[in-house]
């Protein structure tokens, strides 16, 4: 026993030789990841793109550049008005759900929470239930397709009613947080079963309901592309202002308290920008289950716990993951498109054991 | 000394629930002090710890740091003053030693800013006193027990805290690491002049390290150096157990052992036999017990629920207490020990506790010694002038319980007044003061010990 412990002692000095890269070289290679593969996504399709033809269109559109137009012009209105708002959209989805499980299995002490864990999902669900059942498509002319809208409403007030079921006498117990999201859960997912059952179209409705459940990325325009991509982009800036206290709070509710956080108002704070970065994401992408879960642990296995850089370098690694995932998704039965959700589960789930078999680190909570 | 406590205790009454787990609780502890908490599981120390770091609240009374209520602290000023170690602490993530001992500054760090280089100097400087720098690469979680304390009192000096507590930190550790934490913590104490309070199980650990102890049952039971609070009797009361004390050979500090066979059970320091049980509950027994206390008059009180500010008290002063389970309503196997108890005795003074379905079995096994011939002294403050015993008949000692405030204080919908009524009529007598009690515990014990045999008659002459 006295030997062993002596012998792994010498073992940080290696480690620290191998010291892992820089936490900005990191981040820079990650956006180089997700610029590349932003292009890549763009260019297949129906009609293939080539790659520098999209980065042509693209400089062209920011105004600097003027690049001589040696495309179809049909070209230039599939890259901008038709591929890339989806694909900025799963970007956004992607990114939007990693860091909402960093928060939430930081906050929650807990790896196997995930962002749909406390009713964002039977909220969203439950409001894409009744916008199918609703006689109206859209709200405010083209701009805001019902869906969306409601299954955002549903999201954020699910965890709203999940919060305020658990709060007792000015605490907000973990235990309580997770048994009131099952049971919310529950009770949501029977509402949207009734409704769906007494809908007068309940056929194409649940039919309707089943293709969003499973995930995928259904935008057609940008307007939506800019709502939920501000909320996202936002929500993950100001999120990165509390990695400080994601750290502390791996000591335990007391543990951060002692150390002078407020408990209540940063776990407050917390669900609320996790929740906000949850509905925005489903308002748009569907339930994409496993993105949420499995990214940040992958961040976390690679770069270690550490708030301060697994926040960034998952959003960025979610969008990745999220963009390619949906690449995958449009074109594996062109011109059909499969469930994203499909895809992430079944290209992160095996890469997510791979990682986990090969960590010689004993990974349990 | 004249300065004020570094933190202080007033009058701080806790529970979790609806029942009070802390009692009354008051304790000052001035600046580099180093004081040890003792008491059995249940009793209390966990949870004062935490009323001292602001965690939790009290429910009554207050208190101050630097003499300031810590209600008006904010939580991160609290911080920058008192660190905690906790028992032992399990991360959900694999965090590494050097980055959980840079936890320590958060209070230090502004919400947005990050740690300048004066804080990473503070930080090294913890680790390195803690002799935990060769570990900073290493997982916290994969550690042994003893480096994962030293990181985590590492981590509670990061914060520079005036104050360390620290929550049984021997816990789970091999004698080696219990040694080595304790030296580090004294250490700490002498060079660093950080006052410390510590709970403790092992009380020999405790006897060698620290200067000052506190014995907790729920409230303060004894206060004082090494030598005060390890008392076989006391001990002996609060734990239950019968130890021994004593000063090994070579050694310069008191240690606590168990009794060594079976001739050690029953080897209890002579002590005068106590004439005297004492039946309270509720603080209504505290001034009889320090009044019976300051005569010199030994005692045994009982049964008292664990909890009990009487408890407490009686832990204190009391030759023996029969204690039962906190909350619970007395069990039958305490009523026999009572029972047993009256048998030895020659006086019961029965305090004007309330009576409710818990405890009214003590006032059946009172009646039963009345009727056997036990003298029975009822305390009812507030009756001006003694009444000795009625001769008239039962209806008129219903109106003297009833003007005395008795009745009122039974809740079990008449047994108690009947009960009570019947004791009066068994011979029983009323003092009207504590005083008077004493006058008459005195002359009572003073008559048996010069050998009279005394006969129990009913009536006003029992006692005269």
């Amino acid at each position: 026993m006295k030997l062993a412990t002596r012998s792994t002692q010498i073992e940080p000095r290696l480690k620290e030789r191998v010291r892992p890269l820089p936490a900005s070289l990191i981040l820079l290679l990650l956006s180089g990841g997700l610029l590349a593969a932003i292009l890549l996504a763009v260019s297949f399709g129906s009609v293939p793109i080539p790659i520098g033809t999209i980065g042509q269109i693209l400089l062209n559109g920011t105004g600097v550049f003027h690049f001589a137009r040696h495309w179809d012009p049909s070209a230039e209105l599939i890259v901008w008005q038709v591929r890339m708002p989806v694909v900025v959209g799963a970007a956004f989805v992607g990114a939007g759900l990693s860091v909402a499980g960093v928060l939430f299995q930081g906050m929650l002490r807990n790896p196997l929470a995930d962002p749909f864990l406390i009713g964002t999902s039977s909220g969203a669900a439950l409001g894409a239930a009744v916008a199918f059942v609703l006689p109206f498509d859209t709200i405010y002319g083209t701009f805001f397709p019902l869906t969306p809208v409601l299954a955002f409403v549903g999201a954020a007030a699910a965890v709203l009613l999940v919060y305020a079921i658990a709060r007792a006498g000015g605490q907000t117990p973990v235990v309580t947080l997770l048994l009131a999201g099952v049971v919310i859960n529950a009770v949501l997912e029977a509402l949207q079963t009734l409704i769906l059952t007494l809908s007068p179209h309940a056929q194409f409705s649940a039919t309707a309901l089943f293709y969003w459940l499973a995930g995928g990325v259904s935008i057609t325009s940008w307007p939506p592309v800019f709502v939920i991509g501000s909320i996202i982009l936002a929500a993950v800036l100001f999120s990165l202002s509390l990695s400080g206290v994601l750290d502390v709070f791996a000591l335990g509710e007391e543990g951060a308290a002692h150390l002078g956080v407020h408990v209540e108002r940063r776990k407050l704070i917390i669900i609320v920008v996790g929740s906000l970065l949850t509905a925005a994401a489903v308002s748009i992408s569907g339930l994409i289950g496993f993105v949420g879960l499995v990214i940040p642990h992958t961040m976390r296995l690679l770069l270690g716990p550490q708030h301060r850089l697994l926040l960034p370098a998952s959003a960025l690694a979610g969008a990745i993951f999220l963009t390619l995932a949906d690449l995958l998704a449009r074109v594996v039965i062109a011109p059909a498109v499969l469930p994203v959700g499909v895809f992430t589960a079944l290209v992160g789930a095996p890469f997510f054991l791979f990682l986990l078999r090969r960590s010689k680190r004993e990974y349990r909570w | 000394m004249v300065t004020d406590p570094l933190i202080e205790a007033q009058r701080v009454t806790f529970g979790y629930g609806r029942q009070p787990l802390l009692y009354d609780v008051h304790m000052q502890i001035h600046a580099a002090e180093m004081v040890g908490l003792l008491g059995p599981n249940g009793s209390g120390k966990t949870t004062l710890l935490r009323l001292l770091s602001g965690v939790l609240l009290p429910q009554q009374g207050q208190v101050l740091l630097k003499g300031r209520d810590l209600r008006q602290w904010r939580r991160r000023g609290v911080a920058q003053h008192i660190a905690v170690v906790p028992q032992d602490l399990h991360m959900p993530f694999a965090f590494t030693v050097e980055h959980m001992v840079s936890l320590g500054r958060t209070p230090f760090v502004s919400f947005f800013g990050s740690q300048t280089k004066c804080d990473q100097e503070i930080v090294y400087n913890a680790m390195r006193t803690c002799d935990i720098a060769a570990l900073a690469g290493r997982v916290f979680n994969e550690l042994s027990g003893g480096e994962r304390q030293r990181v985590m009192v590492a981590m509670a000096l990061a914060q520079q805290p005036e104050l360390l507590l620290l929550d049984e930190p021997t816990a789970h550790l091999d004698i080696k690491y219990q040694i080595e934490i304790l030296e580090l913590v004294q250490r700490l104490n002498r060079e660093h002049g950080v006052t410390v309070i510590a709970a403790m199980h092992d009380l020999n650990l405790a006897a060698r390290y620290f200067a000052r102890l506190l014995l907790f049952q729920r409230g303060i039971v004894a206060d004082g150096r090494p030598a005060e609070v390890l008392e076989p009797g006391l001990l002996g009361r609060v734990y239950g157990v019968h130890v021994q004390v004593g000063i090994l050979r070579g050694a310069e500090h008191l240690s606590v052992l168990p009794p060594s066979g079976a001739d050690g059970e029953r080897e209890q320091p002579e002590r005068p036999k106590a004439q005297v049980h004492v039946i309270a509950g509720g603080g209504a027994g505290e001034l009889m017990m320090r009044a019976l206390a300051d005569a010199h008059i030994p005692f045994v009180a009982g049964a008292l629920n664990i909890g009990d500010s009487d408890h407490t008290l009686a832990l204190r002063l009391a030759n023996e207490v029969i204690t039962e389970q906190p909350y619970a309503p007395i069990s039958p196997e305490v009523l026999q020990r009572v029972c047993q108890s009256l048998m030895d005795v020659r006086l019961l003074i029965m305090c004007a506790a309330p009576i409710g379905p818990g405890n009214v079995g003590l006032w059946r096994e009172a009646l039963i010694a009345a009727q056997r011939g036990l003298a029975i002294l009822l305390l009812v403050p507030g009756v001006a002038d003694s009444v000795c015993v009625p001769d008239e008949p039962i209806a008129s000692s219903d109106g003297l319980l009833q003007r005395s405030g008795m009745a009122a204080r039974d809740y079990t919908g008449g047994e108690g007044l009947k009960l009570m009524r019947e004791l009066l009529g068994a011979g029983a007598v009323i003092a009207g003061s504590v005083a008077e009690a004493i006058e008459m515990t005195r002359r009572y014990t003073a008559m048996n010990a010069a050998g009279k045999v005394f006969v129990q008659r009913k009536g006003s002459d029992a006692l005269p």
